[in-house]
């Protein structure tokens, strides 16, 4: 079946559309296509290798975080010099004296 | 020679004379396997011009065109080493230009729906950009607007009637190239091209009529 038997009447223009369309001016990249390609992929690869890999940034993250984790665990009162003796409650003031069994 | 990528250790082009278009693809795509920029250099210059038109044809923006284009060298660059031959390097070439171009294609509606969505709540002021008309009066007088209204209709079609379409009737490929690139049969071309003049014709009729 022919393409253009929907339309009888406008067989020629349509195959005249096409033809121009065909025949419009051929589109090209501007002029030193190559080097702005050559560009893209220095500029794709320049950041791995500037930079540390993303495997070596890992380390440093999780020293980071587990300092972090540290600082904020709450045990500073462990860490706390002994009070002096005499003193009750001893290292602990906010504890009970435990009492002696009778 | 200049290195300023990866590739730079072979340079063994050009090709010897007499060397078939299959063979001379396959010894190009050897050398790019191994590392050649020169390699690199000469396919991007053969096919350069293709790829940029048919993402052209498609977009219809030399912006857009150019940067769909440059992204497909790069891929190809960062893939040649899966290439296997089973299709032809220009078939693969183009298949990687369509895809590209359809991806950029739908990026670029769904931005322009955000911008639509955002200007609507107001989150935006400024306006949609239109697409520049290059056209001169006088050529819109000697038929160039119907040519403009063919190329904005192509720009509707469904996605695969658009790079069927454009790549016959723009790129001049044949059938079986077509099917080649879309990865289907030749009836399904001759299919998707029936549907696509179908649609075009029905929608260019009246100013068809009035010309």
């Amino acid at each position: 079946m022919s393409d253009f038997d929907f339309y009888p009447g406008s067989d020629a223009e349509w195959a005249d559309l096409l033809r121009r369309l065909r025949q419009q001016p051929k589109a090209q990249p501007r002029p030193f296509f190559y080097a702005r390609v050559q560009a893209r992929l220095a500029a794709r690869q320049a950041p791995a290798a500037g930079w540390l890999p993303a495997w070596a940034r890992r380390p440093a993250y999780a020293a980071l975080l587990g300092a972090l984790v540290l600082a904020v665990s709450g045990d500073g009162p462990a860490l706390r010099p002994a009070a002096p003796s005499g003193q009750p409650g001893g290292a602990y003031p906010s504890q009970p004296t435990p009492v002696a069994p009778r | 020679m200049a290195c300023s990528l990866p590739l730079c250790v072979i340079t063994k082009l050009p090709l010897p004379l007499g060397t078939s278009a299959p063979a001379a693809d396959a010894a190009l795509v050897a050398q790019l396997q191994q590392g050649s920029e020169a390699a690199f250099r000469t396919l991007v210059a053969r096919f350069q011009d293709r790829v940029y038109r048919t993402a052209f044809s498609l977009l219809r923006s030399p912006e857009e065109a150019e940067d769909v284009a440059q992204e497909v060298f790069v891929e190809v660059y960062q893939t040649i080493g899966r290439f296997r031959g089973e299709a032809a390097l220009s078939t693969w070439l183009y298949r990687l230009a369509t895809s590209r171009t359809l991806q950029h294609q739908r990026r670029l509606s769904a931005r322009k729906r955000f911008a639509f969505f955002t200007s609507l709540l107001g989150f935006a002021n400024n306006r949609l950009p239109e697409p520049p008309d290059h056209a001169h009066p006088q050529a819109l007088l000697e038929g160039a607007q119907q040519l403009q209204q063919l190329q904005q209709q192509i720009g509707r079609l469904p996605a695969q009637q658009q790079v069927a379409f454009t790549l016959r009737h723009e790129q001049d490929l044949s059938y079986e190239e077509i099917a080649a690139v879309l990865g289907t049969t030749v009836a399904a071309v001759e299919s998707l091209l029936f549907r696509a003049r179908q649609t075009l014709r029905r929608h260019l009729q009246p100013s068809l009529r009035h010309v």
